[in-house]
């Protein structure tokens, strides 16, 4: 193996170059000069998103463990996007006097589970992908703990393990009973083996429910709640977008591609998880009033969302999903950037103290309202398109029922999503929020998410471009 | 669908694991003692229940020394074959020692080292 194979991989190369020059940096300083560590995260992040770009190449490597395909690469830059605004809105966070022992290492935390993730998405094998899975699993149980004085930090840490321990039990049974019928761990070949058989089916099934645990799609959405609402907010905003995006990626692919043979049996599966999913989202997000809360029931309801492009099943659904994933990285981020901000600033996160918001901070206001426009899908702000395209992908397929379904269910997260927007621009209190001026780190996440959003939504090049990546699938 | 597998495949994998613990409860010499109960049957009587409070500092030896347990697996199987691999061996155990080395730096560096 040369090296010109090995730069396959340039991308994971570069991700774990910058992990050790973060660990050497947090060996050789001291106290104080920690914070300036803090741009060169950004550096890093920005630098392997350049070199995965400039580098990367397609190909297969290790002996099929590993592939690499222009998908596959807008994939991960767009999860390196995610993280650098993630990154940007941690920055009030992580110099609290709280955190003054392990500044860096949150973003070495961060950049483990981003090589995690990267591996995940590049795997060409189960044992690839769940070597993966574990390394983007591990480290974001330690980040969930990270404000370790705070009780319901500890809790969402000790949560987010204990659940991800019976999702990965799950997963690890039924790929050993795909193992047990075909006799491989790669995908190519899987493809080519897998029958209609109980045993077969029966691991479907139990891979099916492992990757839903991850992507909190109902019935298995219990830990996210407390989970998103017990760990910081950057930790919240990384899991809700980033984490979830890698599942959701490598979720469809493996549907799409490994099971593509015994596509009768999980559609079936995907249309019931979908509906339950909408609908319990919605539900419950409907009378949530902490606002990290309110996002973690919102994020379930968008991943039900999601499952109508993974219907699609064609280079239009995979396009349409990772399309969707993009603006839902600017829209969901938006949302949390804002509260970060205001949060980071006064402490405060429940809807009834964002009333009369608009009068005090009419900037902040309205980037928060593009947001959750943007959620829950009203032009001319990108997340429209995101779902038309989604929609548009089941529809293809004929599911016209369950598109029935999905639109009723958009109805009704209009009313919640409005919720803080009538909060803020209508509602009068005695005591708003005083003005303030956002620090420009922050200010800055929220103005790339604002151009994201509508940017994404207007350049049709964008989706045509992942849709015709998507087509060699 | 061949159902009928699927309820086999269930009804046999509760009987083998449910059989097992049956089976060996039938031929096992039923003589009790107390040393049988305790958590650790090392020879030394243990004390005082288990929700004690402990030096963390023992843990974070543990979690060091388990790094370098660690690197033993993948040395002596690397020694196997360093003739046959030659160069590019050598240098990936060399950048596997730095990666170490940093975690012990680290370590060093958190004090976890110290016992106080």
């Amino acid at each position: 193996m040369g090296l010109t194979e090995i730069l396959t991989m340039s991308h994971e190369l570069a991700l774990i170059a910058a992990l050790i020059i973060l660990l050497i940096s947090e060996i050789f300083s001291d106290e104080k000069s920690k914070y300036k560590f803090i741009p060169l995260a950004f550096a890093l992040i920005l630098g392997a998103g350049v070199v995965g770009l400039i580098f990367g190449k397609t190909g297969i490597i290790f002996g099929g463990m590993y592939q690499n395909d222009a998908l596959r690469m807008a994939m991960k830059l767009i999860l390196d996007l995610a993280t650098l605004i993630v990154f940007l809105q941690s920055t009030e966070w992580i110099k609290h006097p709280h955190n003054k022992n392990r500044v860096l290492e949150f973003y070495l935390l961060v950049f483990a589970t981003l090589i995690g993730m990267n591996f995940m998405i590049s795997s060409g094998d189960f044992l690839m992908f769940y070597l993966g899975l574990e390394l983007a699993t591990i480290p974001i149980a330690a980040l969930a703990a990270f404000d370790r004085l705070k009780n319901n930090s500890a809790e969402a840490g000790i949560k987010l393990i204990l659940s991800s321990a019976l999702s990965t039990g799950l997963l690890l049974y039924g790929l050993s009973m795909i193992y047990g019928t075909t006799g491989s761990i790669y995908f190519s070949e899987i493809k080519e083996l897998i029958t209609l058989n109980s045993l077969s089916m029966l691991g479907m099934i139990f891979f099916i429910t492992g990757m839903a645990f991850k992507i909190s799609l109902a019935p298995f959405h219990f830990w996210t709640a407390d989970v998103y609402q017990g760990s910081p907010i950057a930790v919240t905003s990384y899991l809700s977008v980033v984490s979830k995006g890698a599942a959701i990626f490598i979720f469809t692919f493996v549907l799409y591609n490994v099971f593509g043979a015994t596509s009768a049996i999980w559609t079936q599966i995907l249309v019931m998880l979908s509906v339950i999913t909408m609908t319990i989202g919605n539900l419950f997000a409907l009378r949530q009033q902490n606002l990290k809360r309110f996002l973690a029931y919102s994020s379930i309801a968008q991943a039900g969302f999601i499952m109508l492009g993974i219907l699609g099943q064609s280079a239009i659904g995979m396009g349409s999903v990772i399309y969707f994933l993009l603006i839902y990285i600017f829209s969901n981020l938006g949302a949390f950037g804002v509260v970060a901000i205001i949060s980071a600033q006064t402490g405060k996160e429940t809807i009834a103290d964002y009333r009369g918001l608009y009068a005090t901070n009419p900037k902040l206001s309205l980037a928060l309202m593009l947001a959750l426009f943007s959620l829950a899908g009203i032009p001319p702000v990108a997340g429209f398109f995101g779902k038309l395209f989604l929609f548009n992908a089941a529809a293809s397929q004929g599911y016209y029922w369950l598109l029935f379904v999905a639109v009723v269910n958009a109805t009704i997260s209009l009313y919640y999503y409005l919720l803080p927007v009538k909060a803020m621009f209508i509602e009068k209190t005695d005591s708003p929020i005083a003005t303030f001026k956002a620090k420009p780190y922050m200010a800055l996440s929220v103005a790339i998410c604002m151009v994201g959003l509508v940017v994404t939504g207007f350049a049709s090049v964008i989706f045509e471009y992942l849709v015709s990546v998507s087509s060699g699938l | 669908m061949q159902s009928e597998l699927l309820v086999l495949f269930f009804v046999l994998g509760l009987i083998l694991s449910g059989g097992a613990i049956v089976f060996s409860y039938f031929i096992m010499p039923h003589s009790f003692n107390a040393t049988k109960v305790e958590a650790y049957e090392c020879g030394i009587p243990s004390k005082n229940n288990s929700w004690s409070q402990f030096n963390v500092g023992y843990y974070l030896f543990a979690l060091i020394y388990l790094v370098f347990d660690v690197e033993i697996v993948f040395i002596f199987p690397w020694g196997e074959v360093l003739k046959e691999v030659g160069k590019p061996a050598l240098v990936e155990i060399l950048i596997f020692f730095f990666v170490l080395a940093l975690g012990l730096a680290y370590a060093w560096k958190k004090k976890a080292l110290k016992w106080e």
